[in-house]
């Protein structure tokens, strides 16, 4: 088997009849198969560049890894968004140092060419000796990614000129962007300062996995759990473990959204600054969250607003992007570097025209959970660790991801229960059709 | 009997051993009880243009702790639950550079360059930067921890991975 090229490999393994999911280990330990990802995925898929809040206004910068490419997610003097390659057309070198800010050109360090922010060359630093019409077809102008769209706000490029549209790709995504982006008056949603930056030695698409993953919530995050309960204190009336557990047998649901996107719909007592007030947070903020959901209840009725109110919602953007809509409105990016390591860079955001205190909370629930001294995430790196080092050396092919498997259909848009891996089976079945270039999900 | 007055910084470098001491014999618990109630341990984002005045109300930190949550910290990583320290890390903490600064009331600002080995399983990451506490001095001369603010000297945790110990 491992001779066969990759587009020949069946590596996820779907038996409808007997109801089981299977995916083989080599999609998480051969290198061979993360080289053809960057090929196959990276290079076809939308993959998240930023937030237009971060680059408000003309000039303004920031500097960003996508996918291993060193881009410079602009704001250019024009107007315009645009995503250009942070490397000199000259020799290549890195032109711009800074993580980010504002600036009317860029310089390269090196030799001296100077670029706007549209990226159009300037300057070759030379009197003499090129040829006047030398950048006539603009070929050393800085170097654009193909395609730059954004949804509501969210920036996404992509590397492929003939790619679908983003909003085609988002599919039903859009629905839990919208229910993120319309907590706020104005339906924008703003990014914080701050970031967190740290690391996985695991491949990347066991935190994809982790971070929808209704069933590992109780045995992983019993500690955060009970750490929840002392502050929540014992007026809650129940432990977060108990309500966990119940609302489980109740609510929630998971779901694939369409081209391997999946979303998480459960109820943990936390609070929503939306509007899910929690006695902790006090009678002023009391009144803030009553009148939101009022709010939302006018304007979009009240099953689209308890969805915003009520749902805590994790959705995995295939291939590589996280929505946390907590307490926190959070976004992770997981960045591959190896068949075995990856990077995590998450954003806070905040509604546009919340109050301070509300911010502060969201902010609150934020580094109590996530993030590297988080107390959640630090369990969940353990866990991804752990995963990658025991299929590493051990002599089983498979992952198991069956919990809920249903007897037929597509794969990528079922529901199944909150504690069942439905949503893990949906980014895997775009991952095979992906991989291998024909589905398949959906023939039984 | 000293005040933050009179606090020279041989007693100051004394408190602060002591504190690497129970960090680095996971006395957790004991750790916790140096803080004042109304105490705050906070590390600003990496990123932060001003991690020194950076708040963690407005803008995300890698850490921002209130004395509930100090509490609540240590009590965790005690637990065989909390994964990500089980079995425990070892870990060494360095306090150099010891200088006192100025003095409101009972309180002294200090501020002390670290770095904190940690070794899990076979990997073992270095975290290194300044720590800036405000310490209480109260009527019997005892030392406590108002306020302490660790500036790390890096520009992400991909060389760490995660900050799972107490730095």
């Amino acid at each position: 088997m491992p001779s066969l090229p990759v587009s020949e490999r069946r590596l996820v393994d779907i038996d409808y009849a007997r109801q089981r999911f299977r995916v083989n280990r080599d999609a998480f330990r051969d290198p061979k198969i993360f080289e053809a990802e960057k090929e196959l995925i990276f290079a076809k898929c939308w993959l998240y560049l930023g937030h237009a809040s971060e680059i408000a206004q003309k000039g303004d910068f920031v500097s960003r890894t996508v996918a291993g490419r060193d881009l410079i997610f602009m704001h250019a003097r024009s107007g315009a968004l645009t995503a250009l390659y942070n490397s000199c057309t000259h020799r290549g070198a890195r032109i711009c140092r800074d993580k980010r800010g504002s600036t009317k050109s860029f310089s390269c360090p090196y030799h001296g060419w100077v670029f706007n922010t549209e990226g159009k060359l300037l300057s070759m630093n030379a009197e003499t000796g090129f040829v006047k019409d030398i950048n006539a077809d603009s070929g050393l102008d800085l170097k654009k990614v193909p395609r730059l769209e954004h949804y509501r706000g969210f920036h996404f490029v992509n590397f492929d000129a003939n790619a679908v549209s983003l909003s085609d790709f988002l599919a039903g995504a859009k629905d839990f962007i919208d229910a993120m982006c319309d907590q706020s008056v104005s339906g924008e949603i703003a990014v914080l300062p701050g970031e967190h930056a740290y690391s996985v030695s695991a491949n990347y698409k066991f935190m994809c996995e982790n971070s929808y993953d209704g069933y590992h919530l109780l045995p992983t995050h019993v500690s955060y759990l009970e750490a929840l309960d002392d502050k929540l204190g014992a007026d809650s009336g129940q432990s977060a473990v108990a309500f966990i557990a119940n609302a489980y047998k109740n609510q929630g649901r998971a779901r694939g959204l369409g081209h391997g996107h999946a979303g998480l719909e459960s109820w943990v007592p936390t609070g929503r600054p939306v509007a899910s007030w929690i006695p902790p947070w006090g009678p002023e903020l009391k009144k803030e969250i009553e009148a939101t959901r009022a709010r939302l209840e006018q304007r979009f009725g009240k099953e689209k607003s308890d969805f915003i109110s009520d749902v805590q919602k994790n959705l995995v953007i295939f291939p590589n992007l996280v929505f946390n809509d907590n307490a926190g409105l959070t976004v992770r990016t997981i960045e591959p570097m190896s068949v075995n390591s990856m990077r995590i860079n998450a954003w806070a955001f905040a509604p546009v025209g919340e109050s301070a205190a509300l911010t502060t909370v969201r902010l609150d629930n934020f580094v109590h959970f996530l993030g590297p001294a988080g107390f959640g995430s630090g369990d969940d790196v353990e866990m991804l660790e752990l995963c990658q080092r025991g299929l590493d050396h051990t002599a089983v092919e498979w992952n198991e991801i069956s919990r809920g498997m249903k007897q037929d259909g597509d794969i990528r848009t079922q529901i199944c229960g909150p504690d069942e891996e439905g949503q893990m089976r949906a980014y895997w079945a775009q991952w095979d059709l992906m991989m291998r270039g024909q589905p398949a999900f959906g023939a039984g | 009997m000293i005040t933050a007055q009179t606090l020279n910084r041989e007693t100051v470098e004394d408190f602060l051993y002591h504190e690497a001491e129970l960090l680095d014999d996971w006395r957790l618990p004991e750790w916790a009880e140096l803080f004042t109630d109304d105490a705050k341990y906070d590390i600003a984002s990496l990123d932060a243009d001003d991690p020194a005045h950076a708040s963690s109300d407005s803008s995300l930190f890698v850490l921002a702790d209130d004395r509930e949550r100090i509490a609540g910290r240590a009590k965790r990583l005690m637990k065989k639950t909390a994964h990500a320290e089980y079995p425990h890390s070892k870990t060494r903490h360095l306090t150099s550079n010891v200088r006192l600064g100025e003095v409101r009331g009972n309180e002294r600002s200090v501020k002390a360059n670290f770095v904190v080995y940690r070794t899990k399983g076979d990997r073992t990451a270095r975290y290194m930067g300044e720590a800036r506490y405000v310490l209480v001095v109260d009527d019997q001369g005892g030392i406590r921890i108002r306020s302490k603010r660790c500036i790390l000297d890096l520009n992400a945790l991909y060389d760490q991975g995660r900050l799972t110990i107490i730095i």
